[in-house]
């Protein structure tokens, strides 16, 4: 069976469908001269912070992947991702009262295990349990959702942290002292993680014996099994992975700001459900989710640049959902992805 | 051919099978395991949280905080202790009721309905903006609010219709998973709520975001004094979930909405427009949520106001205690309503954040998805066939 990919039109047709969308924002909300203030925003700052935005979308995206072609369905990335933002904010004010001090680096690393730990227990139910997917992931997200806000208030007595830290701004040698390209080159550790990220995860997923296990468990986990692999395990690597990605993202967001906001929505705001929604575009390639999880930074980044430009009136809230949209939109009209054959259903060994 | 009824047969086997005795002990052992789970988080945030006279010392970890028996008795008196707080409770289940029916409705299609937050949202504000307007016109009397009224919760219905049938179409066209665009229309829902409500129609003076408050004749007189709770709303919701029962269990259309979803192949050959189903389901979802919101604008907070509380999650979590069945989210209702109002009493009594419930919320949810735990604990301790199956018929 051949598999449907997003073809070069598709691609066009996202493209001007996301712009359009940015367009009719903009006239909704009175009508600007619009062009030339856009244009004046597109620096290479301006893609700096673009790929600030797409730490959490891609990683959870990149993670979700694993988890799918396993077979595991993990919706719960946008709940693994508020508790990586949590964990990791947490971990930095809890640990400036140990004698290891405020380690951004250790507060970094006990951030993804929290994320970890709780995509080890949605493998759990999924696969030992034998969950419904769905409806455990919805689970995983409402827990985070309740309880990072409640730890919060335990902890700092309200749902927002104080300021604890940021990750120190490296700069590549040389190139970083380059005209205009510059800024691209003076980033955080997530950015350069998300860089190696992405290659990566598209090595291990079409080039290695452990990428065609992934693969085969959630397409075909009968004949993995016939193969003398165990499915079970190879399902729990696939969604654990995913909680390592989201412990990246969830961490590299909140230390990009240094605080953790859990009103509302949390300052995770919908960031997995986009992230879900980029590797289903990106049809499984970790490559075309980075991209889609591009664009939809990008689009975060110029509503936030735009806004900073005095005088300009944009409400912010039309064009903030303009990603939302902008899935909607994908899902509706061009995203015809195919999952993976298996993805959703138990598996149970006959031996 | 054959082989895809066969399964559909199989799957309505099973939600036949599990029976109502079955599906209780699962909703019960779930809540019990998640109060237990939530014992365990209340006592160890005791450890960590500061106060004055901790109510035990633990050598080497400091003081408790939260004693976790306290605190469940402190949210059921804070839930049913009083006249007062019983109507606060009540007040909750009514809009609990609407919320957890609109999840059921679209499950018993098999559809996950996660939007109804953002259909109540937007319901919310067309009933708010409805009895602003008509209110003006309307005498002030019982005739007024008799129009005024049901005019809201009209109006509400088919927002809230709109917003859910929108999902609905993309699911049965263009095979958008709707737990995906249900969540994105959430917020969509919020972001176009908050935008009218600051810019056109709500209140520009204010500082926050709101509307004006409605005037007296849109508003549901209450019932409890000291409380906003009105009885002819409850009864309302609970005529609503007779009325579910009734269409889904005992009618042609119910019947085909449930098979739509399940198994929309094996409906199409039985002769069932299974796209039109989709969309009929999401659509009565979508205005049982918009009525959600109406009821929250007339009956508790009197206008439209940033901060809409989350009854919409809380629904998916009635329904899924309930099994989906809309009788049982009746009682799951009662319980929800009184863990949120309770939890109100725990904060400031005890100084437990209300976002408890919303942990035990999510656990509850999780652990229902999961009967395969409680069975393999049933099995370590010997009830040897496995009392707590939901799943009749399949082998393991």
């Amino acid at each position: 069976m051949k598999r449907p990919t997003v073809t070069r039109r598709q691609g066009l047709a996202i493209g001007a469908v996301l712009f359009g969308l940015l367009l009719a924002g903009f006239l909704i909300d009175g009508g600007r001269s619009l062009l030339g203030d856009v244009t004046g925003v597109i620096s290479a700052s301006y893609f700096a912070a673009v790929f600030r935005f797409t730490v959490p979308i891609a990683f959870a995206a990149m993670g979700g992947i694993f988890a799918e072609k396993s077979g595991v369905i993990n919706i719960g990335l946008e709940g693994l991702l508020i508790i990586g933002a949590f964990g990791a904010v947490a971990a930095l004010w809890g640990l400036s009262a140990t004698p290891i001090g405020a380690n951004i680096w250790v507060a970094f690393l006990l951030a993804v295990l929290a994320s970890t730990l709780v995509a080890l227990l949605f493998a759990t139910v999924c696969i030992d349990f034998k969950a419904d997917q769905i409806i455990a992931g919805l689970a995983i997200w409402l827990i985070a959702l309740g309880f990072a806000p409640f730890a919060s208030i335990i902890i700092w007595d309200r749902t927002n942290s104080p300021s604890v830290g940021t990750f120190p701004v490296w700069e590549v040698p040389v190139l970083a002292d380059l005209p205009t390209v510059g800024p691209l080159f003076s980033a955080t550790l997530p950015v350069f993680l998300l860089v190696l990220a992405v290659p990566f995860s598209w090595y291990l997923l079409n080039r290695t014996t452990f990428g065609k296990w992934i693969e085969a468990s959630g397409e075909d986990p009968k004949s993995l099994d016939t193969a003398g692999v165990d499915v079970r395990r190879v399902r729990y690597v696939g969604v654990l992975l995913s909680g390592v990605y989201c412990g990246v993202g969830g961490a590299g967001l909140a230390l990009n700001t240094g605080q953790f906001v859990g009103s509302g929505d949390t300052m995770v705001d919908g960031r997995g459900w986009i992230g879900l929604t980029a590797y289903l575009i990106g049809n499984y390639n970790p490559i075309g989710a980075f991209l889609a999880s591009f664009l939809f930074a990008a689009l975060d980044a110029l509503q936030l640049q735009l806004q900073q430009i005095a005088g300009f009136e944009v409400s912010s809230t039309l064009v903030g959902i303009i990603p939302y949209v902008a899935v909607l939109v994908v899902l509706t009209f061009v995203g015809r992805t195919r999952m993976p054959s298996a993805a959703g259903e138990h598996y149970e060994s006959d031996e | 051919m054959s082989g895809v009824r066969a399964r559909i047969e199989a799957s309505l086997d099973r939600l036949v099978d599990a029976t109502v005795i079955e599906r209780l002990q699962i909703s019960l052992a779930a809540l019990g395991f998640a109060v237990v789970v939530g014992a365990v988080l209340v006592f160890v945030s005791g450890l960590i949280a500061d106060c004055p006279d901790p109510f035990l010392s633990l050598p080497g970890l400091g003081g408790a905080c939260y004693n976790p028996v306290e605190v469940y008795w402190t949210m059921a008196t804070g839930s049913f202790g009083s006249l007062a707080a019983l109507g606060r409770t009540l007040q909750e289940t009514t809009l609990l009721l609407f919320t957890g029916l609109s999840v059921a409705v679209a499950f018993r299609a098999g559809l996950f309905n996660i939007g109804t937050q953002g259909q109540m949202i937007l319901g919310a504000l067309g009933a708010a903006l409805t009895a602003l307007w008509l209110g003006e016109v309307v005498p002030g009397s019982l005739i007024g609010a008799l129009i005024v009224i049901p005019a809201g919760v009209v109006v509400g219905a088919v927002i809230g219709g709109l917003w859910g049938m929108l999902p609905g179409l993309m699911k049965a066209y263009a095979d958008a998973h709707e737990v995906i665009t249900t969540i994105m229309l959430n917020f969509i829902a919020m972001g176009i709520a908050f935008w009218l409500v600051q810019n056109r129609v709500g209140n520009l003076e204010s500082d926050s975001v709101l509307t004006h408050t409605i005037p007296e004749v849109a508003r549901l007189t209450p019932t409890i004094g000291g409380t906003r709770f009105s009885l002819w709303a409850l009864l309302a919701a609970l005529i609503a979930a007779l009325g579910i029962y009734v269409l889904y269990d005992r009618t042609i259309l119910g019947y085909e909405l449930r098979t739509s979803g399940v198994q929309e192949a094996a409906a199409e050959y039985g002769g069932v427009n299974a796209k039109r189903n989709i969309v009929t389901s999401m659509t009565l979802s979508g205005a049982l949520g918009g009525i959600a919101g109406s009821v929250y604008v007339m009956m508790v907070q009197y206008r439209w106001q940033d901060g809409i509380p989350p009854l919409g999650f809380d629904g998916i979590a009635v329904s899924i205690l309930a099994g989906n069945n809309p009788i049982g989210v009746i009682p799951a209702a009662v319980l929800f309503g009184a863990m949120k109002s309770g939890s109100v009493a725990l904060n400031l009594s005890l100084g437990v954040p209300p976002e408890l419930v919303e942990v035990l919320r999510g656990l509850i949810i999780l652990f229902i998805a999961m009967p395969e735990f409680f069975r393999m604990i049933g099995k370590r301790y010997g009830y040897g066939s496995d009392p707590l199956a939901t799943d009749g018929g399949e082998n393991v």
